[in-house]
């Protein structure tokens, strides 16, 4: 039980921390947001009246005890530039975002576990050094540049033309796999070298362990080999990989994927905040991203104990 | 300079690690053309007719104002080297001190403070960090490299931490304590020279890092506010692709590629050479 405890307080001091950030950077050290608030010509009574709405007049302290409290009860205000409620838009973008990003995301990480197996299967041999390479290429190719050529390629007359240039008309199982082709196949190929690279280390390093010597000395075959122990044993990083890049790639991927192709997802509204300084919905974005991703990190401690009982 | 010329014997050894000096060599010494005034310098200067084809005049075409496309992908490398180079020392020289203050007094409030920040600071997702500080510091230029220098230093960070806590338990370090010398003398001089391959190593790391993040923040507005870049470049084509017109993108992402691959088999053959046990990783 201590071990859950510390893991919670661990947690949580994290928290404190990213709403700190959060807070000092959008917030305490953040432009005034009194003029964006109020029309023209405002009287002295109703400026005051605003800042002590947003209580520019009160301390440090005071205010970011109502920016948490406001966070945890998720009373998140509205945008300054629609007026439609924070936690209506997060309702809203939220799935669309995961339809979009979820199938590239479990895709670069399945291609990516399967070649660096493949690999590892063949070290040193052109297969392995094939797939190397490959992936310092994917590696050194920027996101940016394979979405514009994907785009060219795929959807405009000057390539293939298959699919639409932008936007999201989902209705159906059809009109989704329409719009979501491309995006799903940036984001395979832009992680796919990172993940094939890094699932490649660990199981080389995993079968050169002494375990899978002996293994190997009973005469198991190489695919047992690979997929009995290699693998199995690799779990625990796998699984820290795994979950440790959903927030990076699924926020960080749909900034620019969504804000590329006109998708209104996550990404996009995040973005036009930013460009239009929208600050209660850039607020809500940071704080909830960061307290998400603390929440995944001690879920995956749990999960740990769960496959690996030696873990402390 | 002696063991510079020790690394370079030993990068020689591999093939692709030397093919990866020659090229970011390449690329710095077009950088310093650009900086001492001898390349580029028409970058801005929208004196063609739109959107030419590449010719003996305008090498790589023009853009859609009239602008010389190869002289902004000269101009660009100065750009990317900037970032990089300001990036990737700034923020190794941060993580090598907060880390190696933490492992040498690990298990102190020292330590736990600087392990609770990058854990923080990793927790916030990049692009939603560099927003907000870009938010926060509003038509500051050094926005993007403050951003980009307050998140990278947690990898370093993590990295000189551990093999500090391994290296002060050596007998040279317990034997410098035992003759005397202050703690502070101890890390500086005996200490941190043994973390230098991991600050090579990630100094590297970074500056692909930063080059990479320059390209998705000038796309989003977020990045260089005067001058060009290649990511500027691209941002500018993603309009001119839809109609056809491919100049920039292809000029500004070719250069950008070489230069990412440059450093890519450059970082790798470091790591082969000083880290052998973590290689490819």
């Amino acid at each position: 039980m201590p071990w859950v405890l510390s893991k919670l307080v661990h947690g949580g001091l994290l928290v404190l921390g990213v709403t700190l950030i959060s807070f000092s950077l959008m917030v305490w050290f953040g432009p005034d947001q009194t003029y964006t608030l109020i029309g023209k010509n405002a009287t002295e009574a109703q400026i005051a009246e605003v800042r002590e709405q947003l209580g520019y007049d009160q301390s440090f302290v005071k205010r970011y005890g109502r920016y948490l409290s406001d966070l945890f009860t998720l009373n998140l205000g509205s945008s300054n530039s629609s007026g439609e409620s924070v936690s209506r838009i997060l309702q809203r973008t939220i799935p669309v975002t995961l339809a979009l990003m979820l199938p590239g995301f479990i895709l670069g990480n399945v291609l990516g576990i399967a070649l660096a197996l493949l690999a590892t299967w063949k070290k040193d041999q052109w297969t392995d050094r094939l797939i190397t390479g490959m992936s310092v290429t994917g590696m050194s190719i920027s996101f940016l540049v394979v979405i514009i050529f994907l785009q060219v390629l795929l959807c405009t007359p000057y390539g293939l033309n298959l699919f639409p240039v932008r936007g999201w008309q989902v209705t159906g199982l059809v009109s989704y796999f329409h719009y979501v082709t491309v995006p799903t196949l940036s984001l395979v190929f832009i992680t796919l070298g990172y993940n094939t690279r890094f699932y490649r280390a660990i199981f080389v390093e995993e079968a050169g362990k002494d375990h899978i010597r002996t293994v190997k000395a009973y005469g198991a075959s190489t695919m047992a080999i690979l997929w009995r122990h290699v693998l199995k044993n690799s779990l625990v990083p796998i699984i820290t990989r795994f979950m440790f890049t959903i927030p990076l790639v699924v926020i960080s991927g749909s900034l620019l994927i969504e804000s590329y192709f006109g998708i209104p997802g996550i990404g996009k509204v995040t973005f036009d905040a930013i460009t239009s300084g929208d600050q209660p919905v850039l607020k809500a974005v940071v704080g909830l991203t960061a307290i998400a991703f603390i929440l995944i990190q001690v879920l995956t401690d749990f999960i740990y104990r769960l496959i690996d009982p030696r873990i402390v | 300079m002696e063991a510079a010329s020790q690394i370079l014997r030993r990068l020689s050894i591999s093939r692709s690690g030397l093919m990866g000096l020659v090229i970011v060599s390449i690329f710095f010494l077009m950088a310093l053309g650009v900086w001492v005034g001898l390349l580029g310098q028409n970058w801005s200067a929208a004196n063609g007719e739109r959107w030419a084809v590449p010719n003996a005049t305008w090498w790589f075409g023009t853009n859609q104002l009239g602008q010389d496309i190869f002289e902004r992908a000269v101009f660009s490398v100065q750009t990317a080297f900037e970032i990089g180079i300001v990036v990737s020392v700034l923020s190794t020289a941060l993580g090598a001190t907060l880390g190696a203050v933490a492992g040498w007094r690990s298990n102190t409030w020292i330590d736990g403070t600087v392990v609770w920040l990058a854990g923080v600071l990793d927790s916030i997702p990049f692009y939603l960090f560099v927003a907000a500080v870009a938010y926060a510091l509003q038509g500051v230029p050094w926005a993007m490299h403050v951003a980009m220098i307050a998140t990278f230093w947690t990898a370093t960070g993590r990295l000189v931490r551990a093999e500090v806590m391994k290296i002060k338990t050596r007998e040279f370090v317990l034997s410098a304590r035992a003759i005397g010398l202050p703690g502070f003398r101890i890390l500086l001089r005996h200490v941190l020279p043994n973390t230098m391959h991991i600050l090579l190593i990630q100094t590297s790391i970074t500056f692909v890092a930063a080059i990479k993040t320059e390209v998705i923040l000038s796309f989003l507005g977020l990045g260089v506010q005067d001058g060009v870049s290649w990511g500027l470049m691209l941002a500018e084509s993603t309009q001119e692709v839809l109609a056809g017109h491919f100049n920039n993108f292809l000029a500004a992402s070719v250069m950008l590629f070489m230069l990412l691959m440059g450093f890519n088999l450059l970082s790798d053959a470091l790591q082969d050479t000083f880290d052998p046990k973590q290689a490819a990783l």
